[in-house]
């Protein structure tokens, strides 16, 4: 591999990780907020143990959402300061809105709601966790702006060898973006949905205790992913049209191809399957009582992360080998003199870490749903300010 | 327009060393000053309220570098390779100790996640030393400069991250009893931003002319400043809400 394909990898490494996690924290931070606001509103005991349980789970998934997002950020400057240099003062404007405005919020008030438990009032507490959604929702609206104007360069002019900024609206309004954002949101719902659907089955299934609370969350669950699925593939196949008109030959290319193949297979089956078979199976609490459904509801929970990735690789695969559609390719927008030491050694540390870290979040996600709603750490009592009293043998 | 957007580059990089300094600072000290799990456990308690309010400070950092003076994010990030991809492993570490300390049992997973506090913590000192030098000498550090910034930034926030928990846990004992009022804070803070602003200074009006055009200056400007005030008052909010009374016990 030569340098440039090094540094696509590395990018393709910590992009992909990055949004298999975010996806499912744009998917559980509304289920969450719903739960508080229900628990907030009419005190049902049930719901504050759903918001602590599941918001739990989204927020050590939020973990890896920030140390793969870390990395993202910097490696436009570390392996493609031609990028910034070429497109800097149009593409920079919506990152920089993205971290200045949205994130900067979503990490201020996500610290509010996780430590706020027993400290702020309770209106207050939910109004952290709605503006928690709020900001990741903003987050992910200028990040695809950004993204879109790599796909389709709305909105900018060539001047002395750079792009300036012409029309700004035009960046919010790109064909690229209109059908995109509501088709990876909706992606993250049903990523989110399935995930509290293959968790509940999990509890239904083993006959935990803890069944009315597995039953109305994997109620949620199925709601969620009809909705969520329903406009994901809407809105997938509302794209064609445009990327006829901006990206003509797209899925040309093998892996365009066959990841577009993949995720309408994964698509179009699953929405039947929730709209068809789940979504019925809600009448009398089928779906709850139909013991041998629950280890196929568990097997599915990787499907819309597979056909999330897939699409992924079909729009950004598919843009190759430009990073500018039509203005910049990817070798021109790699930083100049860019060593391969430099960037294997990044890459084996950056990939390393985050992959290990990865496998340690997903074990400990995995562990909190075994352990269930009875050992949530999210929300515990504090403990007071004074030291406890030193026992007497210590060691 | 440029100067406007280099002092909001300079008082977000000040403002990360100032709240996220302590954070880090105890960190380092968290082995010291931390002799059992217990009193581990109650440093990061009265830290943790503040970690994430603190660390995006940096992330704006960058965020306006790219917005508003493009070509310099290409030019510093790439120029100072390896010290950014040390910075970045140190903070990844340093943030999954905090988010996976306290998500299992067992001693030895305890452990693991406070020595990697502890580790990137200090990874996180040393290497803004080293970039702080290398910013204000035209992207090169040398070695023994280098090395003695590291040092002294990693003293600063190590002052810094002691004052702070004289303040959030006044008389206690992993402060061997200290009690710091709010305005020793306040100047603590001052020692921690010190190192970051003599950087600045050095590089001071170099940086304004890589700003990007008036177009897209005032487009962003025209967006965040509206946000601004929502983006200070959620700060003071924290530092409200976290300031005394019980610990806790998330991370």
């Amino acid at each position: 591999m030569d340098v440039v394909d090094l540094a696509r990898m590395q990018f393709a490494v910590t992009g992909g990780l990055h949004f298999l996690f975010v996806l499912l924290t744009l998917g559980l931070a509304p289920l969450v907020a719903i739960m508080h606001t229900r628990y907030a509103a009419g005190g049902n005991p049930l719901h504050e143990r759903m918001t602590r349980f599941w918001g739990q789970i989204y927020v050590i998934n939020y973990a890896l959402g920030i140390f793969t997002g870390l990395v993202m950020e910097f490696q436009f400057g570390l392996n493609w300061s031609g990028l910034s240099h070429y497109a800097g003062d149009v593409f920079g404007a919506p990152l920089a809105i993205e971290t200045l405005v949205a994130f900067f919020l979503e990490s201020t008030f996500l610290g509010l709601w996780i430590f706020g438990w027993h400290r702020l009032p309770k209106a207050l507490h939910v109004a952290c966790i709605w503006l928690v959604t709020l900001t990741a929702y903003a987050s992910a609206f200028w990040i695809m702006v950004a993204n879109s104007f790599l796909q389709h360069p709305a909105g900018a002019v060539e001047q002395g060898g750079r792009l300036v900024l012409r029309d700004f609206g035009a960046l919010l309004t790109n064909p690229s973006l209109v059908f995109a954002l509501p088709h990876v949101i909706s992606a993250g719902l049903w990523a989110g949905g399935f995930v509290v659907m293959g968790a509940s089955a999990y509890h239904l299934f083993r006959r935990t205790p803890e069944r009315e609370f597995f039953t109305r969350s994997l109620r949620l669950g199925v709601w969620t992913s009809f909705i969520g699925s329903l406009f994901t593939v809407g809105f997938g196949y509302a794209q064609f049209g445009v990327i006829e008109s901006v990206q003509q030959g797209k899925f040309d290319g093998a892996v365009p191809g066959g990841a577009l193949g993949l995720m309408i297979t994964i698509g179009q089956l699953g929405q039947f399957a929730v709209m068809f078979v789940l979504l019925p199976l809600l009448i009398k609490n089928w779906i709850a009582r139909w013991r041998w459904l629950h280890p196929v509801l568990m097997l599915i929970v990787p499907l819309p992360f597979v056909a999330a990735i897939a699409g992924w690789l079909v729009r950004e695969v598919g843009r190759q080998p430009w990073l500018v559609y039509g203005r910049l390719s990817v070798a021109d927008a790699m930083t100049p003199g860019l060593s391969k030491a430099a960037v294997t050694g990044s890459f084996a540390a950056f990939a390393g870490v985050l992959g290990l870290l990865a496998l340690v979040d997903y074990l400990l996600i995995a562990r909190a749903v075994r352990r269930g709603p009875g050992q949530v750490a999210l929300g515990m009592p504090d403990r007071p300010a004074d030291p406890a009293p030193v026992p007497a043998h210590s060691l | 327009m440029e100067i406007f957007w280099f002092g909001v580059l300079a008082a977000l990089l000040l403002g990360y060393f100032a709240l996220e300094g302590f954070d880090i600072g105890l960190g380092i000290l968290l082995p010291v000053l931390g002799r059992s799990q217990d009193a581990r456990d109650r440093l990061v308690g009265a830290m943790a309220p503040f970690v994430l309010a603190g660390e995006v400070w940096l992330v704006a950092v960058a965020g306006v570098l790219f917005g508003a003076f493009p070509s310099l994010e290409g030019e510093v990030l790439s120029g100072l390779y390896p010290l950014v991809v040390t910075l970045l492993l140190s903070w990844i570490v340093r943030d999954a100790g905090l988010w996976f300390r306290r998500r299992a049992d067992g001693a030895i997973w305890r452990r693991v996640w406070d020595a990697a506090v502890c580790l990137g913590s200090t990874g996180l000192a040393l290497t803004w030393g080293v970039i702080l030098v290398a910013l204000a000498n035209g992207l090169s550090a040398p070695p023994l400069a280098g090395v003695a910034a590291g040092i002294v930034v990693a003293l600063a926030f190590c002052l810094h991250g002691w004052t702070f928990a004289a303040w959030r846990l006044p008389g206690d004992p992993a402060v061997r009893g200290a009690r710091r009022s709010g305005r020793a804070l306040l100047l603590s803070a001052c020692a921690a931003a010190a190192p970051a602003a003599l950087a600045l200074a050095a590089v001071g009006s170099g940086v304004v002319g890589y700003a990007a055009p008036p177009e897209t200056l005032t487009t962003l400007g025209a967006i965040v400043l509206p946000c601004a005030p929502i983006l200070i008052g959620a700060q003071i909010w924290v530092w409200r809400t976290f300031r005394r009374g019980a610990l806790p016990t998330f991370f």
